[in-house]
Formats: C-alpha cells, structure tokens, sequence
C-alpha cells in the first residue's frame, strides 16, 4: 500500500488539486462512464456471436475492453474502473437470466483477466501501454493476449462448475473460453490501445490522399471478407484458396497505416468471419457449433499475431529512420547557425558598407540641395546609388534567413557555380577583413544537378571559412583561395583550394570525425556534417594537401539524379 | 571647405556616395577603387587629405598608410572601416591617421575629421616649405661659411671664432656678411630662428 499512496499523492501534486472524493478521482468520471457503456455493449456484441444451441462466444470482448482500460489507466484508477463496469455486467448478464451468483462469479472471473493482465504488462512495460515496438507489442501478446485469458478460463470454468451451471467437460469449458478471450484480446485491445495513441488531433492532420488510401483498402477488405467468409458454402475445395483473400488488404494496411489502421483491419475480418459463421455462411460453417467455433478463432488469432507484430515493427522502424532524420535536419541546423556565427564580423561589415552608401549619400543629396546647387542628374544618380545600396543589403538579409531557418531538406535543380557565387557574397565581408583574395575560376556549361541548396551552401561556407582560417598564419599578401568548379564524368566538382600551410597526411583521416578540430573556438561539427550533406546527395567530399604549399578540398556532386 | 582629398574604397557604391558627400561641403575630390590606383594615379599638388579604406583586398589600408607615410610629402589620413575592431584602430592611429571612423558613420563625423586632416597638411607644408628654403640657403654656403654660422649662433664674438678658426677676425667679419646675406636674413635674431628651424627638424649641419 506504501507505493499505492505514494502514486496517489504524486498525481495530486501533479494534478494541482485534491480529488473531490478521496480516491475517486474526477479525472476518471468520464473514462469510467464510457468504460460502463462500452462493457456494456460489448457484451451485448459477445451474446450476439454466440452461435446456437451452443452457449459460450466465439468472442468476448468486454474483457478486453477491461484490460486496455487499465493499461491506458493509471494503477491507482483500476479500482475505480473495474468498479464501473460491474453496474454494467449486471444489467447486461442479468437479462440473459442466468443466476445472480454465478453472474457475479463471472464478473470476479472477467476482472481477474483484466487484471492479470494489466499487472504482467505493467511489470514489463511502466505506464501507460503504446503498441508501437516490438517488445512493447511481444509483451501485451504474451501477457495481455495470452497469460490473462489462459489463466483466468482456469478460475472461470471452475466456477462455473462449482455452482453448478455449465454442463460440459471442466477442460472444454476453459478451451473454449481461452480461445474466445485471445480472439477477442487480440482483436478489441490493440484496437483501443492504438487509437488511444493515435487521438483525434493526428488523425485531423491525415492528408486527402492518405484518407482517400484507408477508404480504398478499407472498402477492398470488406468485399474479399465477405466474399471468403459470408458466402453460402458451395465447394468445399475452394475454401483453403477463399482463406487468403483478405490477406492482401491486412499485409497493406500493415504496412502502409500503421498499428492503428491494422488493428481496424483486423478487427474488421473477425467481425465479418464470425458474422458469417453465426449466419451459417462462409468456410466454417458446417461443422459442430464446437468445431466451428474453434477453427474458426485459431483461423483468426493466427493471421492477426503476425499481422500485429508486423504493423508495429514496420512503425517502430520507421520512427527509427524519421528520428534519424530529425535529428541530422537539427544538427545541420546547429552547426549552421553556429557557422553563421563565426561569419557575424562579416555580416556586419557586408550590410554596413550598403547602410554607409545610403547614408552618405542622401547627406550629400541634402547638402546640394541646401546649396541650391541640384544637378537633377546627380541627384538621379544619386537615388539610382540609394536604390542599388538597399537592394544590396536586402539581398544580405534574404540570403542570410535562408540560411538561418530550419527547413525541410529540399532537392531542386541547381547550378553550381551559382551556389559558389552565393557562398562567396554570403563571406565577402569574411574575406575582406581576413585580407584573402579570392581567385574563382568558374568553368561554364557545367551540367545541373539535383540537390538542396542551403545545405550545399552550408558545406561550400564551411570549406571556405576554413580555408580562410588556415591561412590565417599567412603573410597577409599571399592569402589566396582559389574556387574552381569543372565539369566531370558523372557530375559536377568544386573545388577549394588554400594558399595555407597544408595539413599532415596522418591529420587528414581525423579531419572527418565528430568534434575533431584545431581551432580553438571551433564545434569540430563542420566537416564531418559537410561530408554528411554531401553523401546525401550521393556525392564525395574529399581533400588533399602537400604541406607547406596549402590545402585543396573537392566536392563532387552527380549529376542529374537526386 | 576647400581643399583635396583623395578618397579609396573599393566598394564602388561607397566610394561614389563618399566623392558626392565631400563634394557636397566645398571639398575637391578625386576617387580611386583601389591602393593600386591611388598609388599610381594621386598626385599630391593642392593641401588635401587622404579617406581610406581600412579591409581592401590586395594592399589593406595599413599599408598603404605606411607607404603614404614614407613619401615625401606625406598626407594626414583618415581611416573608415567596417568594423570597429581595436588592435587595427590602435595601430592606424600609431602610425598617424587623424581618425579612425566605423562605418555607417554620420556626415558631420567625416567632414570635422577631413577638415582636421586638411588644415594639418596645410600646416605642415607650410612647414616644410619654410624649412625646405631654409635648407637650401644653407646647402648653398661653403663650408667655412657654415662653421662661421654654428659658432655665430653659439653666441660667439668675431674674435672667439677667428681664434678658433684659426684665422684673421676681418676675415670671419667678411664670411659672417657672406653667410647673412645667403641666409636671407639681416640680424642674429633671425639667423638664430631659421637654425632653430633647421634643428627641430633634425637637419641642421653638425660641426
């Protein structure tokens, strides 16, 4: 009890509030009364799939409804919930006429599955249960789908014994509970817990397409179930084939919805199958009620456990390579903006030559005009310099946002000696105060390529910025970059070459890795990143260098492809 | 404002914007987009000044201030920049500049620098074409003439100095006449302001 209220007083501190009623909690009124509702009808949906003269479900649901209530729920709010669905079972179990006893046996039997359940999964899994990894999903089938059901039969059917009111073999009873309480865990649960995750708000935010996607599989799923399973059997030959044409539908709505939308498929084909086997329709029918019902879900349970595990690995995967992304969008960010602002002499320098002109300028503008001394072509030239200095220094900001925002990668065309006259007016203040003279030797008609061009620009900023400050020990008149773009086979090179001192053949593997760096202030991010860029783009970057006569680095990018 | 300056920058839309301001307050201006062209094309005739760009490529400011600063007639600069960095303003104002300004800077900035830096030139060629006469006067005595002026402005009679010399005192008498007349001055007062002149300078003879 010592962790019990430990939990409890968290969630108050958290909450900010104390709960109106001692440990009812009214955050849990109205998961509570849908609990009831959904019990409820559930149970109504079991009654339904019973198949005659035979009295036990081919599926249960209202247990699993129980055990996905718990598993979304805290541990403090079992009680509370299991406390509202009794009122449920009661209305519901009472109207069948069965006895009161043994309707509340059935009720400590179902409570008892729900809560097997919930306490293995909570063992393996703390929190609130999400379906969307491997080991996240093993852990609910092995205890929530199978545990749970298979022990809880055990104590159900011995009730039901004990008071006498079933007639068959103790054994049979628990098989038969067993099978419709997997089916029903496997079929209602993952259903509940994925959408639980999913939420209203996602789903708002599903494109047209996708939506146009779900309604396309959704409605192929149907006609191939109701074709394989609720169909007159005719030829009993063509049932084995019939079995898999749903399975196309389930493999894409595996691999292309995700848990939730594989949950829903499956939970449709159970519905349809058992529908058709309680209407005497489809491949199962036929047999004894017993028979039926036992083909009938070991069918089901085993094409949805693979199919589950399925959907949630591919989804755990992809998260995988989304995270992947995400993280090297961020980290390219960062070490730009770092970048940039190592360049913020520079900038400064680039905008105040324009904002110097403007100034300059309208003054000289006012004093003519004071003299009355207006030559109107000297004034024209005037404003013509005022407009021509304004545009300079916007173009300085715009190319400067582009740099700084964090953006989607983004391939287009692009020319690659445009990219290095970009890079090169982006440092032009840079190079001015480094003293650098900067000799580009452009080729023309270099083929276009594919790629995204501020992180192109990142990458050639980076080279040129460490190019400049490898030169920076130099005479201040021998500091010379040259920029050579040429055309190559397969592609396009740029090329950076430094008038520096060079660097030793056994720096240059290290060059490449993460936070290696000879400069004091430097991330050692900037090269390692750069070459990330540009093997992203499927192409190399790569350098040379004969020590003491300066350092050359070479991008190539193929052409064409993206 | 009158005089000359020379302006370089080699950002054309600056250097224009700058030529029209200077223009615009009196002064003559001649415009050059880089060291290269300033040192190949000024000529320094009128009093002036020269506004520099600190970061150029090729030949920096600094630079061109030193080599500004060898030539024989040296013009007062007055250095922009883009960047207010310290160690260049500490050493552009070493070497001389009359100030160190950081771009965008306001018109009244410029012109009170420009017109500082002009009136000191004026100063100083006024200056140096004094001591440039009197150094030709004096390069035009002969060398007993010049032994005869050291020990007349030591303050030494005809007597002492045609002892010392080792000669008749008529002689010193007619030397000492010689040396007044081409020194272009008629009394000891004002033979001892042009030496004083020659001697602040560092370019007096030494006997």
């Amino acid at each position: 009890m010592d962790s019990h209220s430990t939990d409890w007083r968290g969630a108050a501190v958290l909450s900010g509030a104390r709960p109106a009623f001692g440990w009812l909690e009214r955050q849990w009124a109205v998961p509570a009364l849908l609990l009831a509702v959904g019990y409820y009808l559930a149970a109504r949906v079991g009654f339904a799939f019973t198949l005659q003269p035979h009295p036990i479900s081919t599926l249960w649901p209202p247990n699993a409804l129980l055990l996905a209530a718990l598993l979304l729920a805290p541990a403090r709010a079992w009680w509370w919930l299991l406390a509202a669905a009794l009122p449920a079972h009661l209305l519901v179990e009472l109207q069948s006429g069965v006895p009161s006893v043994m309707v509340l046996a059935w009720f400590a039997s179902n409570c008892s599955e729900a809560l097997i359940g919930a306490f293995l999964v909570r063992a393996f899994v703390p929190g609130p249960l999400r379906l969307d990894s491997f080991r996240n999903a093993s852990v609910f089938l092995l205890c929530g789908a199978l545990a749970a059901p298979l022990l809880s039969s055990f104590l159900d059917a011995a009730l039901v014994k004990l008071i006498g009111w079933g007639s068959g073999d103790y054994l049979d009873l628990v098989r038969a509970r067993v099978l419709a309480n997997v089916l029903a865990e496997l079929t209602v649960a993952p259903l509940i817990l994925t959408w639980a995750a999913l939420g209203l708000q996602r789903l708002r935010r599903v494109p047209a397409r996708g939506a146009l996607e779900a309604a396309a599989l959704f409605a192929g799923l149907l006609g191939a179930s109701l074709v394989a399973f609720d169909l007159p059997l005719l030829d009993a030959h063509s049932a084995p084939a019939l079995f898999y044409a749903p399975l196309p539908f389930l493999l894409w709505a595996a691999v292309r919805l995700g848990p939730a939308g594989t949950a829903s498929a499956l939970a449709l084909v159970v519905v349809v199958t058992i529908w058709g086997a309680v209407n005497g329709l489809g491949p199962f029918s036929g047999g004894t009620p017993q028979d039926t019902a036992r083909d009938m879900q070991l069918f089901l349970i085993a094409v949805a456990v693979p199919l589950l595990l399925l959907a949630v690995t591919l989804e755990e995967r992809g998260r995988a390579t989304r995270d992947a992304r995400e993280q090297r969008l961020q980290l390219t960010h960062l070490s730009r903006v770092a970048m940039l602002g190592e360049l913020s002499g520079g900038i400064a320098h680039e905008l105040n030559q324009p904002l110097t002109a403007i100034l300059s300028n309208a003054q000289a503008a006012q004093r003519f005009i004071a003299r009355g001394d207006i030559d109107p072509e000297e004034l024209a030239d005037i404003l013509r310099d005022i407009i021509a200095a304004d545009q300079r220094a916007g173009e300085v900001i715009r190319r400067l946002r582009a740099l700084f925002k964090r953006a989607e990668t983004q391939f287009l065309p692009l020319d690659a000696n445009e990219l290095v006259r970009e890079a090169l007016g982006i440092v032009h203040g840079d190079l001015v105060m480094r003293a650098v003279e900067v000799m580009p030797q452009l080729a023309a008609d270099l083929p276009p390529f594919q790629g995204d061009r501020v992180e192109l620009q990142q990458v050639m900023l980076n080279l040129i910025i460490n190019a400049c400050e490898a030169m920076a020990g130099s005479e201040a008149g021998s500091r010379r970059l040259t920029v050579r773009s040429r055309p190559v086979e397969g592609g396009v090179q740029v090329s950076f070459i430094d008038s520096g001192p060079g660097f030793p053949a056994e720096q240059y593997a290290r060059l490449f890795e993460p936070f290696y760096t000879t400069k004091p202030q430097g991330l050692g991010l900037g090269l390692s990143i750069s070459r990330s860029i540009v093997v992203a783009h499927g192409g190399r970057l790569w350098g040379s260098s004969t020590p003491g006569r300066g350092a050359s680095f070479h991008i190539f990018l193929p052409a064409g492809a993206a | 404002m009158e005089g000359c300056v020379s302006v370089v920058d080699d950002d054309a839309l600056v250097l224009r914007s700058l030529g029209r301001l200077l223009r615009s307050a009196g002064f003559t201006v001649r415009t050059y987009p880089s060291p290269q062209a300033f040192l190949a094309q000024d000529s320094d005739t009128a009093p002036g000044c020269v506004v520099l760009d600190l970061s150029m490529p090729g030949l920096s400011g600094l630079e061109l201030q030193r080599a500004l600063a060898a030539s024989p007639d040296p013009r007062p600069v007055v250095f922009i920049s883009g960047r207010g960095d310290v160690p260049s303003s500490v050493a552009a104002m070493k070497a001389g500049a009359v100030d160190f300004l950081v771009k965008p800077f306001d018109e009244l900035l410029l012109l009170a620098a420009v017109q500082s830096a002009v009136e000191k030139d004026r100063a100083a060629r006024s200056v140096r074409q004094e001591l440039s006469l009197i150094a030709g006067r004096v390069a035009a005595l002969t060398p007993r003439e010049r032994e005869v002026l050291a020990r007349v402005v030591d303050g030494k009679l005809n007597k002492q100095i045609a002892a010392e010399l080792g000669t008749a005192e008529k002689t010193v008498k007619v030397h000492r006449a010689r040396m007044m007349r081409k020194m272009g001055v008629d009394s000891l007062a004002g033979l001892v302001r042009a030496w004083t002149v020659i001697r602040q300078t560092g370019a007096a003879p030494q006997y």
